[in-house]
């Protein structure tokens, strides 16, 4: 892939800022406390969590990709996910037979939408696709707190929530942080494989590329459709279940839908690579900004940061770091 | 000694090939996508269906045989069964123009051809129309050809048909043909381009390419497990010897490109160990690969040059195995992994042992650029007429400017106005169907004339300065070379041109046309007013800017006993450009010596007769066709020369 | 084409297509026929309704009016996907390739119809998936070969000149093996050397593998060099039909082109 060099520059300077900010803040201010290795730890644990925005926003990039739909219902997606796969481990069922279950069911749930939604839409414009999307991300909300409860559930699949210290316990990391980010890590190895090296990871591509030319060399777009709607179903499986075993699986999972939003918008609409760097800076950054500079203007960075740097890149860079230069043709 | 330094044709090695070789590669092409692979067993089968064919359709020892085409193993096969069968393959260069390539056919008399394709069957059906002596013609490829309803044209698979028929009824035809061989049979005929007159075939013996071949295995240490890739025309010397005798000698596998486009890529994949190409090659591929580097990221750039730097001041000796410290060794090692290596894959030269350059000067940049990679790049000085070996450099021995020492069994002398003679067992037999020119280049005794003139550096390497017709000589009847020392002051910026005098003169002088925008530019940085190029080329500086570039070059000149007589004591600039349009530059610009002489008669003798200022009028013309006349005072300027002992000291 | 060429079957037969975008009329009851194994070509000035008429037949436009008689089936429109399953292939004026994509990947995008096992059983027998894409890789080097374009195998097609992206296009299209082939504008854009190429590859493509070929063009030259018939439209209506040399006599024809295009 061409990268073009300002990309480098930009991720370059925002890492440098976000080092340099908090030491100053440290040099200045009697409240805010500033060690290297404290700072590690903070960059450290906002990468990792930054991954968890990262596959949120990879379900996006997929489905916009292919369809050119900005798809609102990824977080009720991941809702939905994770009190599927909550819910059957309820009922006893081993966890690996949960996994293949869920998937199927959000293969099932992909069906039902290009049959029932896409397939009547289709040649629609963008935004009432959109709106389309918002009505299934509630129904799906709704769907499922009616099939398996509303309650808040504790989700727990056996991974190790331990901390662990390196460098002599100057520096702390949480075990299960860890192991999500290597989980996160395998998913996106094997979306890259799918993608590249399979006849229908071809098929996808070809569509991403070009509509019309892919449906002149005979691929079906609806077998199509329901693929990517299925891979962005997987994907939000193991976005639930990794933000379920953390946070415990409840309503609120739906709003991490919001953060992906950001995430996009730094990474670009339309790549992949953009949208786990997105999620990586939005990520270390919020972290950063809350604990170094956030006592200095009262605590909350956490909740604005994302969409403050979205902002900030709306202004400067509309297209995000990786996504095509927007040329508008009058 | 195995069985096969003992014979003397390349059938009866191709025979002792097929069996002591039988399970290693010969020859690979990438076709559709994939390299595949012929055995010297396959390959001789495909070369014995091939030959009988041919003879079965009619061609008796002696005939020629014309091969058109790219790299392609069936042209080479050709090229064997034309010789298992004692014909005389001819092959040609395949992007001749009609008329070029009718002069071969003609003239040698060709009866059949081996083509690659539809396009060069259209153009052999041309030129047989001029010659009706050429009656078969055989295609490798089959694509387009289903129209051509001729008797007289065929595929290569049917002429091996006919060929396995007549094996059917006499089994032992190919193996008593080829026994019948002897090392002094014309083995191949090869037409030299020439820079004047018609091509000239020249007819090289078994014996001419196989000792020439086996010396040069034996003297880079050639084995079976080199890999080399034929590129270059068949019709060339130099891929005659490489990718067809020395294979054949060595034993290794020659690959055939899928196309011309495609040798890049498919040189990265073959990664050859042995690798000629002309000097024009390696630059363009220094040239891409700056291109490159200017578009990529500045600190690519920087590491780029920075171990660019170090890879010029270790590489070269450790590949001559100079003495090198552990630390530039491990800094080497470093640019290895990062720049280099990859520099090197790219090129596709990650395992070449031995790099051939040859035809025409290097530059020395890009040679040292080569060699500081560890690419043992190294030049070779030859000709058609010696199955190419004249001088070769030896490994520790390598230099930019100097073409080597003699190749194995290659005896070298110059003769008195300065041109190279040698005399070798690869020397030809004769030009076909030329007794003049034949006697003309090769006298009784076997010494053949180069036509260029050059001279044993202190350390015994062979320099060639020149075409030995435009070498003159000093009154003291040493060597003057004119083109050489004009070669040397145009390599300066601001030297546009330069004539040099002294044929049957004491001393060396010069006329400079100085490079109006190069010191059109220097001139304003100095503040210098100029209206024109009479009036820029007369200031003092500029004169000043001229005398350092060719004390310099009179320095350099120091460093040969041969050539340090040819030190500038005087020069000028002149008034006004050479020009073509004015005759005195041809369109190629290149000077016609006679003609300024004559002209400006009035400033040489100036040169030499010791004025300061010399009074000139020259009638010019214009570019809209008017002719006009200028005038000037120009003065003449002494430079400092050097005695071989300050010229040391001084530089 | 000096010799005249002779046909038996029709392979598709356009009747009484009207075509029409809101208010402005596209096409205007059009009726001409395809031959198996003909090159046919369509021409007229700019906006005469060429590509439209190439995306009726190709089912990306659905007439108002009229039938597309295809391989006997008569129907009043057709998908692109099921046009292509029909044995329907094209390629577009403004070169609609898969940029991002290598060229061997494009063409390989070609063969998705012919494969076999489906999109989605690829995953269930992996072996049996291998040896089919070997094969279909065969194939898509035979056409990289005829098409020469060994060079650029592996090349991001958004990265090759135009005249190149244009020769893959065509490869892609080949790559599906189609009956009828459809080309749109294939020189347009190209300098002589690269017409007389394409030019080539359209000859050897009819010649060799029997391939019906419809092509739009702008270049008369070419197309009366290429084609056995030709259908001349302006304004969407139908001018004439016949050999390039009764069209080219035509008075109709001489008046439109004199009269409208540069």
């Amino acid at each position: 892939m061409q990268v073009e060099r300002s990309v480098y520059t930009t991720i370059g300077a925002m890492a440098l800022l976000m080092t340099f900010l908090p030491w100053l803040a440290g040099q200045f201010s009697e409240d805010v406390y500033f060690e290297w290795p404290f700072f590690v730890e903070v960059a450290i644990g906002g990468l990792l969590s930054g991954v968890m925005y990262s596959l949120v926003a990879l379900g996006f990039v997929l489905i916009f990709k292919a369809s050119g739909v900005f798809n609102f219902a990824q977080g009720a997606m991941v809702l939905f996910a994770a009190l599927s796969f909550v819910g059957l481990k309820d009922l006893g069922v081993p966890l690996w037979l949960c996994v293949i279950l869920t998937a199927a069911i959000m293969a099932a749930v992909a069906v039902v939408i290009e049959r029932v939604v896409l397939r009547p839409l289709v040649n629609q414009e963008p935004i009432i696709l959109f709106m389309v999307t918002i009505g299934i991300a509630y129904i799906l909300d709704g769907f499922g707190q009616i099939l398996w409860g509303a309650e808040v559930r504790i989700l727990d699949i056996g991974l190790p929530d331990e901390p662990s210290f390196f460098f002599d316990g100057k520096i702390l990391i949480n075990q299960f942080d860890i192991f999500a980010a290597l989980i996160a890590a395998a998913l996106v190895a094997a979306l890259v494989v799918f993608f590249q090296y399979t006849r229908i990871g071809r098929a996808l591509r070809a569509v991403a590329d070009d509509h019309q030319a892919a449906m002149s060399v005979g691929i079906p777009l609806q077998h199509i459709w329901v693929v990517v709607w299925t891979v962005a179903g997987l994907v939000a499986l193991v976005a639930g279940v990794m933000w379920g075993s953390k946070l415990g699986v409840q309503f609120s999972l739906a709003l991490i839908a919001l953060k992906a939003l950001p995430v996009l918008i730094l990474g670009g609409f339309t790549s992949i690579p953009g949208a786990i760097i997105g999620g990586l800076i939005v990520g270390a950054g919020e972290k950063i900004s809350e604990v170094f500079l956030g006592p200095l203007v009262g605590g909350g960075i956490e909740d604005w940061f994302a969409y403050m740097l979205a902002l900030v890149f709306l202004v400067f860079r509309p297209q995000g770091l990786f996504g095509e230069k927007i040329i508008e043709r009058v | 000694m195995t069985a096969i330094d003992s014979l003397d044709t390349f059938p009866k090695i191709l025979l002792e090939r097929s069996k002591s070789s039988a399970k290693k590669p010969a020859m690979r092409e990438k076709d559709l996508g994939i390299w595949q692979t012929w055995t010297w067993q396959e390959a001789f089968q495909e070369i014995k269906a091939f030959a009988c064919g041919l003879s079965a359709m009619g061609l008796s020892p002696g005939d020629k045989l014309i091969i058109v085409g790219d790299n392609r193993p069936r042209l080479y096969w050709a090229m064997s069964a034309t010789q298992c069968v004692g014909g005389i393959p001819v092959p040609t260069y395949q992007d001749a123009v009609a008329q070029e390539m009718a002069y071969v056919v003609d003239h040698s008399d060709a009866i059949v051809a081996v083509v690659e394709d539809q396009e060069q069957v259209d153009k052999l059906l041309e030129i047989q129309q001029s010659c009706p002596q050429l009656k078969t013609i055989i295609y490798d490829d089959a694509r387009g050809m289903d129209d051509y309803d001729l008797p007289h044209v065929m595929s290569f698979e049917s002429v091996q048909e006919k060929g396995r028929e007549l094996l059917s009824q006499n089994a032992d035809f190919f193996e008593t043909t080829i026994d019948q061989g002897k090392g002094a049979d014309e083995a191949i005929m090869l037409y030299t381009s020439g820079t004047t007159g018609k091509p000239k075939g020249v007819m090289l013996t078994y014996d001419n390419m196989v000792i020439t071949a086996r010396n040069g295995c034996k003297l880079e240490n050639l084995t079976e497990n080199e890999e080399t890739l034929a590129y270059l025309p068949m019709a060339w010397v130099g891929d005659h010897l490489f990718s067809y005798a020395q294979s054949y000698i060595a034993g290794f596998c020659v690959s055939c490109p899928e196309s011309p486009a495609t040798v890049p890529h498919d040189l990265r994949e073959i990664g050859p160990t042995y690798y000629f190409a002309p000097p024009r090659v390696f630059e363009n591929l220094l040239t891409s690969v700056t291109i490159r580097m200017q578009d990529a990221a500045p600190v690519k750039q920087k590491v780029f040059k920075y171990f660019m730097d170090v890879a010029k001041n270790i590489g070269v000796r450790i590949l001559e195995d100079k003495p090198v410290s552990l630390k530039e060794r491990l800094l080497y090692k470093l640019g290895d992994i990062l720049v280099y290596g990859p520099l090197k894959n790219t090129l596709g030269m990650s395992r070449v042992r031995i790099a051939y350059t040859a035809g025409e000067a290097i530059g020395p940049e890009i040679f040292e650029f080569y060699r500081s990679l560890g690419i043992n790049i190294k030049q070779i000085y030859g000709q058609t007429e010696a199955s190419i070996f004249v001088t070769v450099q030896p490994d520790d021995q390598v230099r930019s400017d100097t073409v080597g020492i003699a190749a194995p069994d290659v005896e070298i002398t110059i003769a008195d106005n300065g041109e190279v003679l040698y005399r070798s067992p690869g020397v030809f037999k004769s030009y076909y169907k030329n007794e003049e020119s034949t006697k003309s280049t090769k006298n009784d005794e076997g010494w053949v004339y180069t036509g260029d003139a050059g001279f044993f550096t202190d350390d015994g390497h062979l320099r060639i300065i020149d075409r030995a017709k435009d070498v003159g000589k000093f009154s003291n009847g040493k060597l003057f070379a004119p083109k050489y020392i004009e070669n040397k002051l145009k390599f300066f910026p601001h030297i546009r041109e330069a004539v040099c005098f002294g044929n049957s003169r004491d001393t060396c002088t010069a006329f400079i046309n100085i490079d109006m925008e190069a010191v059109g530019v220097w001139a304003e940085k100095q503040n210098i007013p100029y209206a024109s190029y009479q009036e820029l080329a007369a200031k003092e500086q500029v004169y000043q800017l001229v005398q350092d570039s060719i004390e310099q070059v009179n320095r350099d000149l120091t460093d040969d006993s041969m050539l340090s007589h040819s030190q500038i004591f005087r020069f000028l600039i002149l008034h006004k450009e050479l020009d073509a349009d004015d005759g005195e530059l041809t369109r190629t610009r290149k000077v016609r010596r006679p003609f300024i002489a004559e002209r400006y008669g009035v400033l040489i003798d100036a040169l030499y007769d010791g004025k300061s200022q010399c009074f000139i009028e020259t009638e010019v013309s214009f570019e809209d066709g008017r002719t006009g006349a200028i005038s000037a005072d120009l003065h003449i300027q002494d430079v400092k020369t050097y005695s071989l002992e300050e010229g040391k000291t001084a530089a | 084409m000096s010799t005249t060429r002779n046909f038996s079957d029709v392979l598709l037969k356009v009747d009484n297509v009207h075509l029409s975008f809101g208010g402005v009329k596209a096409l205007t009851n059009v009726n001409f026929n395809i031959m198996k194994g003909e090159i046919r070509a369509i021409i007229g000035p700019n906006g005469a309704g060429k590509s439209s008429m190439l995306n009726v037949i190709n089912g990306f436009y659905h007439p108002q009016q009229g039938t597309i008689t295809y391989k006997g089936v008569a129907r009043s429109q057709m998908k692109p996907h099921q046009a292509a399953v029909q044995g329907i292939a094209r390629t577009f004026q403004n070169i609609a390739l898969f940029k991002g994509m290598s060229t061997l990947d494009n063409i390989m995008t070609g063969r998705l119809l012919k494969m076999k096992s489906g999109l989605l059983s690829q995953a269930f027998y992996w072996g049996k998936y291998e040896k089919e894409e070997t094969q279909h890789r065969h194939k898509v080097e035979e056409i990289i070969d005829f098409l020469e374009i060994q060079s650029i195998r592996k090349t991001p097609v958004g990265r090759l000149p135009y005249g190149l992206q244009k020769r893959v296009e065509l490869g892609r299209a080949l790559a599906a093996e189609p009956e009828l082939l459809l080309l749109d504008e294939p020189m347009a854009g190209m300098n002589v050397e690269e017409k007389e190429d394409m030019s080539r590859f359209i000859i050897e493509t009819n010649d060799q593998l029997g391939t019906t070929i419809a092509l739009i063009e702008h270049d008369m030259g070419v197309v009366m060099d290429l084609s056995d018939r030709v259908v001349v439209l302006d304004y969407g209506r139908q001018l004439a039909d016949g050999t390039p040399d009764a069209v080219r006599g035509n008075q109709a024809v001489i008046d439109a082109y004199l009269g409208v295009t540069e």
